[in-house]
């Protein structure tokens, strides 16, 4: 039961010219595995998401590339995606006011996919969904189940869109910055909620996110993109205290934290490349203090071990060690 | 001799209508804001930290007088503009300044880099048109890192964060005494969000000016903020020098919103003790008696039912509303 994307490559035609998205993505992940996919915007980290849910559609193209579950292709037009999509792999939004019908109550949004998916009866669905509800924390399901949207709060709505994802017992769920527009102390709960699904049914969870402490708390192992690639993958813990590629070195030393004394915050000069210029050289060199000639080719992604690393130098440290004051 | 503060606020209370009245029925409000009292110093940084609701931005938009205050007083370097109107508010919307959230929303697509930043110039009449304002806006852009051919560009060639050090170059144009920035630096990427603050922080020291930083991040906002204010529902409910709400926060609120703040390290992450507030946020159309925080707080009294804690002085330069603590 793994996901795998081998060398996928997306891109979208614009008026602007062609934005190659995806340049080479591979990854996998197993049973009750949790990943995280980490990236400013614009790294791919969506696109990635997407293109895994079948989800891309014109100006993007698949170009090149495989996904592939249990070793068969989810991107033929077999209709095998379609028997998955939405069953045995799963998504949840970021923003979950705008991906709640704010005209249908939260039951009826929840029984129109185990009516569809499942083929249950209206009875057997609304019970299921009254389970679910209480499953994800909501208190008081019976009433809950008949309110609109707009009568949940902004992390009860989160909690809604889990129930709905969670509902044909997926095997994989992929979340698409869950908790970006919620309050801390929501998205600590709802962070919580996703360890406890994980750990109670055995999910494998895609958690993609631009927020390292995110992925701390929740994640296994952290994939890492820049500019349409995977830079570096590698267990939570060894990439919080080796990381290999100089951009994973730079952000971890741009993230203020609050256990550390309030110096000058450290920042990565300069901006992503566009998505427009085809570049053959490592997208991040004109940031990278320790560019050098050979960087002006692209780096391939190495697979030693457990780590998985596209740098021409891995692990040299590509900034002094952090100074106080 | 001792300056009067930059921006003092005493008892500021902000009412919206929700819903208005009719012959039989009176109209009902919102209280956005509560009875918020605090004080800014010339050069100093006070950071507004809350959640989504709490009111952080209508405090904002007060002590710049874009919305009417319904009690309170609002005092600028000395100067009583609570109610001030025509010229004199003309002339005091030169002396403090804003920069929002979004720079993609908030420069005009249509206007070229130059003219964004001239325009404050040319409204307030300083010069009569953007050639004679040339050499200064160069300066500004200078001064905020944008390269030198920025000027004639317009602002969709520019990255979010290059975005705002343009807000930021518009809102310094009239050399202000005060700059409300909210969420200035949230919609950016991480290894950005550092330049942005670190160049308000340079500017600060250069200028001499003082800051209302609204934002919900604490993390970020500890590295600017000389100080920081806790809001929840309306209300502060602990202000305190930046170091002291980290080490020796007083109110329940405040323990737990630092809590819940994620840190970048999965072997902290994982072990650490989160306070979970309890029950549903506060609807602010119907608020409880008492203590705004009395029905999500674990350490709730009967006269935290019944009485508004007020804020009382800890220790030097730290307040505090509770009961309890």
């Amino acid at each position: 039961m793994t996901l795998t994307v081998r060398d996928l490559h997306v891109a979208f035609e614009t008026r602007g010219g062609r934005v190659n998205a995806l340049r080479g993505v591979n990854l996998s992940v197993a049973p009750g595995e949790t990943l995280g996919i980490v990236g400013e915007s614009g790294s791919g980290k969506s696109v990635t998401a997407q293109a895994i849910m079948g989800l891309i559609d014109l100006p993007g193209r698949i170009e090149a590339g495989s996904i592939t579950w249990n070793g068969k292709s989810l991107l033929e037009g077999d209709g095998y995606g379609t028997s998955v999509w939405g069953r045995e792999i799963s998504m949840i939004f970021q923003d979950p006011m705008t991906s709640l019908n704010p005209l249908m109550t939260i039951g009826a949004q929840i029984c129109e996919v185990l009516t569809q998916h499942l083929g249950m009866t209206a009875e057997q669905a609304r019970e299921r969904a009254v389970d679910l509800l209480a499953a994800v924390g909501i208190s008081g399901p019976r009433r809950r189940v008949d309110q609109y949207p707009h009568e949940f709060s902004g992390g009860m709505r989160q909690r809604a869109m889990i129930a709905m994802s969670i509902a044909c017992n997926p095997k994989v769920l992929i979340a698409d910055e869950p908790t970006t527009a919620l309050d801390v102390t929501v998205q600590a709960q709802i962070l919580d909620l996703l360890a406890e699904l994980q750990s109670g049914l055995g999910l494998a969870i895609i958690l993609i996110t631009h927020d390292l402490g995110t992925v701390a708390g929740l994640c296994q192992r952290v994939a890492v993109m820049y500019s349409g690639r995977i830079v570096e993958s590698q267990s939570v813990d060894a990439i919080f205290e080796r990381p290999q590629h100089p951009y994973t070195q730079g952000l971890l030393r741009s993230t203020p934290r609050l256990d550390e004394p309030a110096t000058r915050l450290l920042s990565i000069e300069g901006t992503p490349p566009s998505l427009m210029q085809a570049d053959d050289g490592c997208a991040f060199r004109k940031r990278c203090p320790i560019a050098a000639d050979a960087c002006k080719e692209m780096p391939p992604l190495v697979t030693e071990g457990a780590v998985q690393i596209a740098c021409h130098f891995p692990g040299r440290p590509a900034w002094q060690a952090r100074q106080a004051g | 001799m001792t300056l009067p503060p930059t921006l003092s606020v005493e008892n500021l209370t902000v009412s919206y209508p929700v819903r208005a009245g009719t012959f039989w029925r009176p109209p009902t409000f919102l209280t956005a804001v509560d009875e918020v009292t605090f004080a800014i110093a010339p050069g100093e940084t006070l950071g507004l930290v809350g959640e989504s609701g709490s009111g952080k931005t209508t405090v904002g938009r007060a002590v710049m007088r874009r919305v009417n205050t319904s009690a309170g007083r609002i005092f600028f370097r000395g100067e009583e503009i609570t109610q001030m109107e025509g010229e004199p508010l003309r002339k005091l919307r030169a002396r403090m300044q804003l920069v929002l959230q979004d720079p993609y929303t908030s420069l005009n697509p249509r206007m070229r880099i130059a003219d964004i930043v001239a325009e404050p110039l040319l409204v307030h009449g300083r010069v009569k048109n953007t050639s004679e304002a040339r050499d200064h806006v160069r300066a500004l852009l200078d001064l905020v890192g944008m390269p030198a051919d920025a000027h004639l560009r317009y602002p969709h060639s520019f990255s979010g964060g290059q975005r705002q050090r343009v807000g930021i170059a518009r809102a310094l144009a009239l050399e202000p005494d005060l700059i409300v920035a909210d969420e200035p630096v949230s919609a950016l990427d991480v290894s950005v969000q550092a330049q942005v603050v670190n160049l308000l922080q340079d500017i600060q020291q250069r200028m001499g000016l003082s800051y209302l930083f609204i934002a919900h991040d604490l993390s970020v906002v500890r590295h600017i903020s000389h100080r920081i204010a806790i809001m929840y529902a309306g209300r502060i409910v602990e202000i305190a020098p930046r170091e002291r709400v980290f080490a020796a926060p007083v109110h329940p609120y405040t323990k737990t919103l630092l809590s819940a703040v994620p840190i970048p390290d999965p072997k902290i992450q994982r072990t650490r003790k989160r306070l979970i507030p309890l029950g549903e946020p506060v609807d602010l159309a119907n608020p409880p008696p008492g203590c705004r925080f009395q029905t999500r707080c674990a350490f709730a009294t009967d006269q935290c039912r019944v009485t508004s804690p007020p804020l009382l002085e800890r220790s030097k330069g730290h307040v505090a509303a509770c009961w309890n603590f």
